[in-house]
């Protein structure tokens, strides 16, 4: 009895073996698999990343292209202003075409005199001592700021005044 | 698992970073720059701004406004703004928090890990607020290092066994030397110093000086007092030495600068490099002593350091570099930015931590040269081109060059040159079996694939009946570099021979297809022709032929356009006359007529009857030609 018992549990087991063995080998071959599927697509990616800086290269040189040809177009006439004796009337035109670019390009001053600071589109680089008026208000611009679309192109550098009793506290 | 960010959190800037793909990125503010400005400030409406806003409105709002906070980091001062009181960790914690949202944005995942980088010379309890800070902020700081150490893994300067290593930081605001021996990965200071008020803004308020003086001794007006003009000269210091570092000379044009008794004045000036190294060169030369003091603490001698590591955008000044090479007598190293290399560092630091970087896994390699097959007329035909990272699989479909051919070869070739016989030939193999059919209507699809192990495995297959042959060849990926350098140099200097050949080949081959195509057009609508026009093709086929069976181009390229020409005339008598059978017919014969047009376009005809694959076809040449 006992000795068919352990034939038949040998058996089994053999046979237990023998699957996990197969088991194994298909696991193996399975984790094979996806190991180079693993390695292909993060090859892929690097390969994808490569493309993708030339084209943003490219595109950088395209975009280049078209500022560089407005900035060529607006010397050729300035050196013709600064040619000509009465030199207003030509001026205002010149004035006029890059305003319009600007208007194409979606690129609006920033109105800031008279205006509060406001930190998100001012740049306040002194201030300045005065008992007339508001305090924290614009009484100068520096530099003229500008949004692209909705978001700041570069902020307004300005003189903002400061109250004088203030100061003191 | 979460990514880990890497910051440089600074005394005047900070900067983030981060491993993506095994690279690591910087990471932009929420402003659209690389750096955040280590400013907090609040204001009266009871608002907190961080960076780049606090700085805006710094001048406005004194007491509110809080800079430079790192240097009272862990002295448990603590700092007033606008009658309340912070400790140096929670304004620290206002930046993190700032770094941590950005970052958050710009990665579209959460963020909750970081290593944050320190001064070398920080003390215990200065590492312990900053880790405070980051907790504060919600960051869990899995690492403080040491910001040359951040610099040096930027170089991957840990894995290039034992050696020394000084790293030399100016900034905008501080200098620090800093010497460490390196071996196994490990990092350990040897000794730091260093000059807490010595940095770029200095020269810049120089050069300032310099150029005020010059406009003060022509106007008698010095432009420092008038906060408008002050700005445009800043600007334009700013630009002289960012010009002056890789020019010799830059022009200071400045006009409409001041009014001086109602009348606008400019300002227009000339600075050379050495003008301005002389304006700058006591700043320099006052970063020797701290790194004479180092090399003497630490009992090392100049030549003793195997590697010099640059950090800081005053480290880009050429002058800088100069003292840097006369202080220890070797050229430092500078290929990563000066200004972002310790935030790349922190995120080395960081993918190592989040086992993002395995080193064996994620250097993959590339393809040195290009592989390609030889196609009609000795050109070599692209399929995998140079540094391509392997494994990768890349397949074109091609077709027979001459009518019934039933066998191709494919001559596998390795180089940059456009012709066949210029480049090394890997192997060969025959796929025969080819059904006889006109010349460009078989499809014979070729595949590369290159495993992991560089081995180039070839396939072609005809797709019209399932035959295949392959061929494996291996070692594709394992040239020396003295071999690919090689190749490159003579690819570069033939490149213009072999574009010439190239061309040549192309003529040819576009005046056999020509020919091929016309003969077939006279064959097909021998009966649609008038006598006149099949002669005048038929004569200019023959001159054609005759003229590709020499070697002069230029007659293969003249024959050819007129060809086209008597075959454009040809078709156009066809459409003509149709168009008259058209109109005299009318209505019932309408589809008829219509059809014979069609199929009568001599020079498309391929193209029209075979649309459905053809178009496989034609992309495939649009990639030749790139």
């Amino acid at each position: 009895m006992t000795t068919k018992k352990t034939t038949e549990k040998k058996n089994e087991n053999t046979e237990k073996n023998i699957n996990l063995k197969n088991e194994i080998k298909q696991l193996k071959i399975a984790l094979k698999e996806k190991n180079d599927k693993l390695l292909r697509s993060m090859a892929d990616f690097q390969n994808y990343q490569k493309r993708i800086e030339k084209e943003l290269t490219c595109r950088e040189q395209e975009n280049k292209k078209k500022y560089l040809e407005e900035i060529i177009d607006l010397h050729e006439l300035l050196k013709k202003v600064s040619d000509d004796k009465n030199p207003k009337e030509g001026l205002k035109l010149l004035i006029n075409n890059i305003e319009n670019f600007f208007k194409k390009e979606q690129i609006k001053p920033i109105n800031c005199l008279g205006e509060k600071f406001n930190h998100n589109i001012h740049y306040a680089i002194t201030t300045l001592e005065r008992n007339d008026c508001e305090d924290n208000t614009i009484i100068e611009e520096v530099k003229k700021g500008y949004m692209l679309n909705d978001k700041i192109l570069r902020p307004s550098h300005v003189i903002v005044t400061k109250k004088v009793e203030k100061k003191k506290i | 698992m979460g990514k880990i960010i890497g910051i440089d959190l600074g005394t005047t800037n900070s900067e983030v970073a981060v491993m993506e793909a095994g690279k690591p990125t910087i990471i932009k503010s929420a402003e659209g720059q690389n750096y955040f400005p280590s400013v907090v400030a609040f204001t009266k409406d009871g608002e907190i701004l961080v960076g780049e806003s606090a700085k805006r409105q710094a001048v406005t709002n004194p007491e509110g406004t809080v800079h430079r906070i790192k240097r009272k980091m862990g002295s448990g001062e603590k700092v007033k703004a606008l009658g309340k009181s912070y400790s140096p960790e929670q304004i620290s914690a206002f930046i993190l928090q700032k770094i941590k949202k950005d970052a958050e944005e710009f990665l579209g995942e959460k963020i909750t890990e970081a290593v944050i980088t320190v001064p070398a010379y920080f003390n215990d309890n200065q590492r312990q607020a900053t880790k405070d800070a980051g907790k504060i902020a919600g960051l869990k700081v899995k690492r403080i290092i040491n910001e040359p150490t951040a610099a040096s893994l930027a170089y991957g300067l840990d894995k290039e066994g034992e050696h020394k290593i000084a790293v030399y930081d100016f900034g905008g605001g501080t200098f620090d030397i800093t010497l460490m021996e390196v071996g196994e990965g490990v990092f350990e200071v040897l000794s730091t110093n260093g000059d807490t008020q010595l940095g770029g803004s200095d020269m810049d308020q120089a050069l300032v000086d310099y150029f005020a003086e010059i406009f003060k001794k022509q106007y008698d007006f010095d432009l420092r007092k008038d906060p408008k003009s002050l700005q445009r000269l800043i600007e334009a210091s700013e630009n002289a030495k960012i010009e002056l570092s890789s020019t010799m000379q830059t022009d200071i044009n400045l006009p409409y600068i001041s009014v001086i008794n109602n009348e606008p004045k400019h300002f227009e000036t000339k600075l050379t490099r050495a003008k301005f190294e002389e304006i700058i060169s006591k700043f320099v030369d006052k970063t020797e002593k701290p790194c004479k003091q180092a090399l003497k603490d630490a009992k090392l001698s100049p030549e003793e350091i195997d590697h010099i590591v640059l950090v800081g955008g005053t480290t880009r000044i050429p002058l800088v570099k100069n003292k840097v090479e006369e202080i220890f007598g070797k050229t430092p190293k500078r290929d990563v930015d000066p200004m972002e290399c310790v935030a790349i560092g922190a995120a080395i630091q960081a993918g190592v931590l989040s086992g993002e970087i395995e080193k064996d896994i994620v250097l993959l390699d590339v393809t040195p040269l290009t592989l390609s097959i030889e196609t009609l007329g000795g050109v070599a035909t692209h399929l995998i081109d140079r540094n391509t990272t392997v494994p990768t699989k890349k397949s074109k479909i091609f077709s027979t060059a001459a009518d019934s051919q039933i066998s191709v070869e494919i001559n596998v070739l390795q180089g940059e040159r456009p012709m066949a016989a210029d480049n090394k030939s890997l192997g060969r193999f025959h796929l025969d079996g080819i059904l006889p059919a006109p010349r460009g209507i078989p499809q014979i699809e070729v595949t590369f694939d290159i495993d992991v192990d560089g081995i180039l495995n070839v396939n072609a297959k005809d797709l019209g009946t399932g035959k295949e042959q392959s061929i494996r060849i291996t070692g594709s990926t394992k040239l020396s570099d003295q071999e690919i350098n090689k190749m490159k140099k003579e690819a570069e200097e033939h490149e213009e021979d072999d574009i010439k050949r190239k061309e040549k080949v192309e003529i040819r081959n576009n005046g056999d297809a020509l020919a091929h195509s016309a003969q077939k057009t006279l064959d097909e609508l021998k009966d649609k022709f008038s006598d006149e026009d099949k002669e005048a093709i038929q004569n200019a086929l023959k001159e054609l032929r005759s003229a590709l069976s020499g070697d002069d181009v230029d007659k293969i390229k003249e024959k050819t356009d007129s060809l086209t020409q008597v075959l454009q005339k040809a078709s156009t008598a066809i459409y003509q006359k149709a168009a008259q059978q058209h109109q005299q017919t009318q209505g019932n014969q309408q589809s008829n007529s219509d059809e014979e047009a069609w199929s009568g376009h001599p020079g498309d005809d391929d193209k029209t009857i075979n649309a459905d694959y053809k178009v496989n076809k034609d992309e495939d040449k649009k990639d030749k030609k790139k």
